[in-house]
């Protein structure tokens, strides 16, 4: 089952004894099947909250505006049980460091046979059939010896490759992938993206993939969204994102990476200033502090959505359409 | 002009086990080479980027040159005099100095910044009439604000505290800075400001810097001169300009294709080398990269090839260089486009 995934108004606050951390707020996005859609941003601008609001797993303390509606049913609304029954049916998460995710004491099989529970039609020795099968499609030769490793006998790229493989065998509509490659060497990462690359070809539904990286979400994703300071700056294609990018933020950010520049800089490029304190987010637009483009309004007035083309939008003043 | 730092030889040996093991079997036990036959030079001013990926040991080699970790074999000769007794290190400790990878790991949590920015001075029994001041001194060179010195580290962002460990390293006025992974879990709008404080302060002071990295895309910016590590061993050095241009080891060539471009309409093509890097407790016979080359042929299975210069300033460790127009570099992207035909 795959269907559309679509985030409207979403705002997420922490509470905590200094006060409402507004994490993330007024976010809209939405993805459909066969899509690659990345979220792209830096530390702090909440990308790790909405991927982890999308997967229903924010801590207790975390409050939810807006809704998120995954094939029709709002996810926000879901009581607990029924959440954690569409988690691993219908949303997998692959994450940063797959060591954590693993059990360190079980063998991978074990818990690849675990992530097929819902697969009630299936015999221990069919699930060991499909994980041998999934395990060689990812890329791990020997797959049956490796079913009978522990995951601290991986290295770091097979255990990717192997989470990989257990987020597909769920056979999840949405697939997450948090920083995927982030932890991984170069020749490692190259091989993980070729990977999913292949793998998008014969996946029906969504896959997101979250990243800090702008190669890694050129190479990879359909469609962009770019946050900044818990707020989605810019969204559109990611030719338009990369070659056409309108919001001072996007393009600042794409001017900092220095795999643009093949002459040597004697300076690398920078974003001067800070990121807002997220408890009292200021009341016109969060880029404006560091914005080179602020006027007038950018200090007082939160700025709109402007419509750029059918699918390109950035939030800012200075943005005709 | 002779060089500032120069290494010749030298070899970093692990034992495999640990003491129990050794106290109860009575056979010595082998051993493993971690760094492996490094000859490497910094002239004064020079910075040198050290590449390669984890278990390359270049992490190891700069503890080493420092004598945080015990060579087996080889000289490291600094500013014209052999280092080899603990008090040589220490002398030449005093005028080298090493920023370490976690920048927040790196500074005791309980100390406020300014103890910790005179922490060098006093451990190497310098004078220092004004602490306070001389810790305040420091973090206008870096371009923090003096109220930091009663700061603790963790007050501080990714950014302020890999500034401190800067400061820090330059509190001796070192003619040698080792920087291991500078920019590492820092955003690339913020790394920029950490490696143009270097480059401003390097001017400024005129230390030497080698910098380890597994970060291509940022040291061709920032370094001089490059050594590519595999397995601990240098597999290429030469300076950074034509290294990336023209890349000799296929390995040098690997890496640099493997970066991802961040332009969409470049995609990469798929990746010309598989596998990952092995073990050097299980090293590959004859060339070390010959289990993951794709121009490898029978000889480099069998016979290790030779560290050898090729043309000025240049030396790489590979039977079947990709010189400039020869069959070699087809070969390769040869290699690659049948990869991406895959």
């Amino acid at each position: 089952m795959s269907g559309s995934l679509t985030a409207s108004d979403l705002s997420v606050r922490y509470e905590t004894p200094h006060g409402s951390v507004h994490a993330l707020r007024h976010v809209d996005i939405e993805a459909h099947p066969g899509e690659v859609i990345g979220i792209v941003g830096e530390s702090g601008c909440g990308k790790s909250t909405l991927v982890t609001a999308l997967a229903n797993l924010l801590p207790a303390n975390a409050r939810i505006d807006g809704s998120i509606s995954y094939n029709g049913v709002d996810l926000a609304k879901l009581d607990a049980h029924h959440q954690r029954l569409l988690r691993g049916d219908e949303i997998a998460l692959v994450s940063q460091d797959p060591m954590t995710a693993f059990n360190p004491v079980l063998t991978i099989g074990d818990q690849l046979v675990d992530f097929q529970h819902h697969r009630k039609d299936l015999g221990r020795a069919q699930k060991r059939a499909r994980i041998a099968a999934m395990l060689g499609r990812v890329g791990i030769a020997d797959a049956e010896r490796r079913m009978d490793c522990y995951p601290h006998e991986l290295s770091g790229g097979m255990r990717q490759r192997v989470a990989i493989a257990a987020a597909l065998l769920t056979d999840s509509g949405l697939l997450i992938a948090d920083e995927p490659t982030t932890a991984l060497d170069v020749t490692m990462e190259a091989q993980i993206i070729h990977l999913l690359r292949e793998l998008r070809r014969e996946y029906n539904g969504i896959i997101i993939v979250v990243s800090h990286h702008l190669g890694v979400i050129a190479e990879l994703c359909d469609r962009v969204y770019v946050m900044y300071a818990g707020e989605v700056v810019e969204g559109g294609e990611v030719d338009a994102i990369f070659h056409d990018a309108r919001h001072p933020y996007t393009q600042a950010l794409l001017a900092c990476d220095p795999a643009r520049f093949h002459e040597r800089l004697d300076r690398l490029p920078t974003i001067p200033g800070s990121l807002p304190n997220l408890t009292q987010p200021p009341s016109g637009c969060v880029y404006a502090p560091r914005c080179d483009r602020a006027f007038a309004p950018c200090g007082s007035v939160a700025p709109p959505q402007v419509k750029l083309s059918a699918s390109h939008m950035a939030r800012c003043h200075a943005v005709a359409p | 002009m002779s060089p500032l730092l120069a290494i010749d030889d030298l070899s970093v040996t692990f034992a495999r086990s640990g003491l129990l093991s050794r106290l109860i079997n009575p056979f010595p036990l082998p051993s493993f080479n971690v760094i492996d036959g490094v000859t490497l030079s910094l002239m004064p001013g020079e910075t040198l980027g050290l590449v390669g990926e984890s278990g390359s040991g270049k992490t190891t080699l700069a503890r080493t040159i420092l004598g945080l970790v015990r060579a087996a074999a080889g000289r490291i000769v600094f500013e014209g005099r052999e280092v080899q007794t603990p008090a040589d290190f220490r002398a030449m400790r005093r005028r080298s100095a090493m920023m370490f990878q976690d920048p927040v790991a790196s500074l005791s949590p309980r100390l406020r910044i300014g103890t910790l920015l005179t922490e060098p001075q006093i451990i190497q029994g310098l004078p220092m009439p004004d602490r306070r001041a001389a810790a305040k001194a420091l973090l206008a060179l870096v371009g923090l604000p003096a109220s930091f010195v009663d700061r603790f580290p963790h007050e501080l962002s990714g950014g302020q505290a890999r500034r401190v460990g800067v400061a820090r390293a330059l509190a001796m006025k070192p003619h040698l800075l080792l920087a291991d992974e500078p920019t590492a879990g820092l955003d690339v709008s913020v790394q920029g400001d950490v490696l143009n404080l270097i480059g401003e302060l390097k001017r400024e002071l005129g230390f030497a810097a080698m910098i380890v990295t597994h970060n291509l895309a940022m040291i061709r910016h920032v370094s001089d001169r490059l050594a590519i590590m595999y397995l601990g061993r240098l597999v290429e050095t030469g300076p950074t300009q034509d290294v990336f241009s023209a890349p000799m080891h296929p390995y040098t060539a690997t890496l640099i294709q493997s970066e991802p471009i961040p332009d969409p309409r470049r995609r990469s093509q798929n990746p010309a080398v598989t596998g990952e890097i092995p073990s050097v407790f299980r090293r590959p016979s004859g060339c070390e990269f010959h289990t993951r080359c794709p121009i490898a042929r029978d000889r480099c299975k069998t016979e290790a090839p030779a560290y050898r210069p090729m043309g000025a300033d240049r030396m790489v460790r590979c039977h079947f260089p990709l010189e400039t127009g020869g069959q070699e570099r087809e070969a390769f992207s040869r290699a690659s486009a049948n990869q991406r035909g895959n």
